[in-house]
């Protein structure tokens, strides 16, 4: 595994107080967010941030980890000192939930997955540890009752299926814990739609307590698609036009979601008029409409015949396309 | 060890008529009761009481999920993260209807 430099993560020097290592996570907290951040690979810098501080703002920890000593450089390969953790005397460590219940923050406990930190984390913190009982990985326990789950709007509209890798944690008979790896595949309805969730009854993590399992929370996202915008159930197609076909009326080929249909562009329609095909967006109770926007596209006038068709609109058309500008 | 095991399921969509306990989402989204409550004063969320018990839309639940995050991870409070909440609804938006008008240029 590779050595972590927890100080460089957080741009502190070794000597870094309390408050000095507090304040680089906090600003860097805040630049890496995933929820606010728009900074390239935010979440996985963010997590680096996190696992750094989650060791170097507990004093045990950080002693422990600065007896590694200053010569090791990120990145470097390493292996754990076989007398690791000895000579600590732990008190167990302010567990997370004391830690959340104290000052005005009201957030619960943070149970995040344990895969998210990494093997250099894992190995000198982790279970089986001489920390495994102070904060932190003690009282995780898997993160597996929500995720993300990116569908494309065609599925949406027919449902889809989706194979799920779901790790949660397992009580061996030996009374100790492991990431037990379960294999689900999902069946979405249709109908789905952007930021819609998902049940899946009885397939969350179950607590460590014994509890039952709780439910799995699926959030859909839609991937932006190609024709089609979505806006709830509703979605707007962007139709081209000759500008014929919009003066004159027109039979179309509308194509739909659900397939091509048969569609009658009205006589006078102009570029950007809507007009509602009612039902065929994305199916519900109600289900959604699909708007089609009209864009009329213009021939250009590259051969003489097509200048002469424009000239003679020119001559023979009383047309002031800006008569609406204020005079 | 890890064992494979494979499951078919039949996933269920949540609707606005899709109502949950108030203790189940403090477990999902990690926050306490106290912190919803103060939320819907707040108008993040409309929870209803019945039987004396508080429920939730589930459909509150991604934005829950958000405030607990910001509140545990940036260390803002109830209010903080409402307000953060909010903004970032409005500014995805507002980023979906860019996007949505560049391609009909």
């Amino acid at each position: 595994m590779e050595y972590r430099d927890y100080y460089k993560v957080l741009g502190v020097e070794r000597t870094a107080t309390a408050d000095q290592v507090k304040t680089a996570y906090r600003r860097l907290a805040r630049k890496y967010h995933p929820d606010v951040s728009k900074e390239k690979d935010a979440e996985e810098h963010f997590k680096q941030v996190q696992e750094a501080y989650e060791v170097l703002k507990d004093p045990e920890k950080r002693a422990a980890y600065d007896q590694l000593g200053a010569n090791w450089k990120q990145g470097e390969q390493f292996r754990p000192p076989p007398d690791w953790g000895s000579g600590f005397e732990f008190a167990g460590g302010e567990g997370p939930q004391r830690r959340a219940r104290r000052g005005r923050a009201r957030a619960a406990p943070e149970p995040e997955a344990a895969e998210d930190y990494s093997d250099f984390f894992s190995s000198l913190f982790g279970g089986g540890s001489p920390f495994a009982g102070s904060a932190g990985m003690g009282e995780r326990s898997g993160n597996d009752h929500h995720a993300r789950v990116d569908i494309e709007l065609e599925e949406a509209y027919r449902g889809t299926t989706r194979t799920l890798e779901l790790r949660r944690p397992e009580v061996k008979p030996d009374g100790t814990v492991t990431l037990g790896t379960h294999t689900v595949r999902v069946t979405i309805p249709a109908g789905v739609t952007e930021g819609q969730l998902i049940r899946l009854a009885g397939q969350g993590g179950p607590s460590l307590g014994g509890g039952a399992a709780g439910d799995l929370y699926l959030e859909a996202h839609i991937l932006p698609n190609k024709l089609y915008q979505l806006d709830g159930r509703d979605v707007t197609l962007t139709f081209p036009v000759a500008p014929w076909e919009a003066a004159l009326g027109a039979s179309v080929n509308m194509p739909t979601l659900g397939g091509e249909v048969a569609m009658t562009i009205p006589a006078n329609s102009q570029s950007g008029q809507k007009l509602r095909l009612r039902g065929r967006g994305l199916p519900g109770s109600p289900p959604g409409d699909q708007y089609v926007q009209l864009k009329v596209v213009l021939p250009s006038a590259a051969t003489p015949a097509a200048k002469e068709l424009y000239a003679e609109m020119r001559s023979k058309l009383d047309f002031d396309p800006r008569a609406d500008f204020a005079r | 060890m890890t064992r494979v095991t494979t499951t078919v399921i039949e996933a269920r969509l949540i609707t606005e008529e899709d109502w949950i306990g108030a203790s189940e989402i403090c477990r999902l989204c990690r926050l306490e009761l106290a912190a919803v409550l103060e939320l819907a004063e707040l108008g993040i969320v409309n929870p209803r009481q019945v039987g004396g018990a508080w429920q939730l839309p589930t459909t509150a639940l991604p934005r829950l999920r958000i405030v607990g995050r910001l509140m545990r991870d940036l260390g803002v409070n109830v209010s903080g993260a409402a307000l953060a909440v909010e903004l970032l609804e409005t500014q995805r938006a507002l980023e979906r209807r860019i996007r949505d008008l560049e391609t009909l240029r």
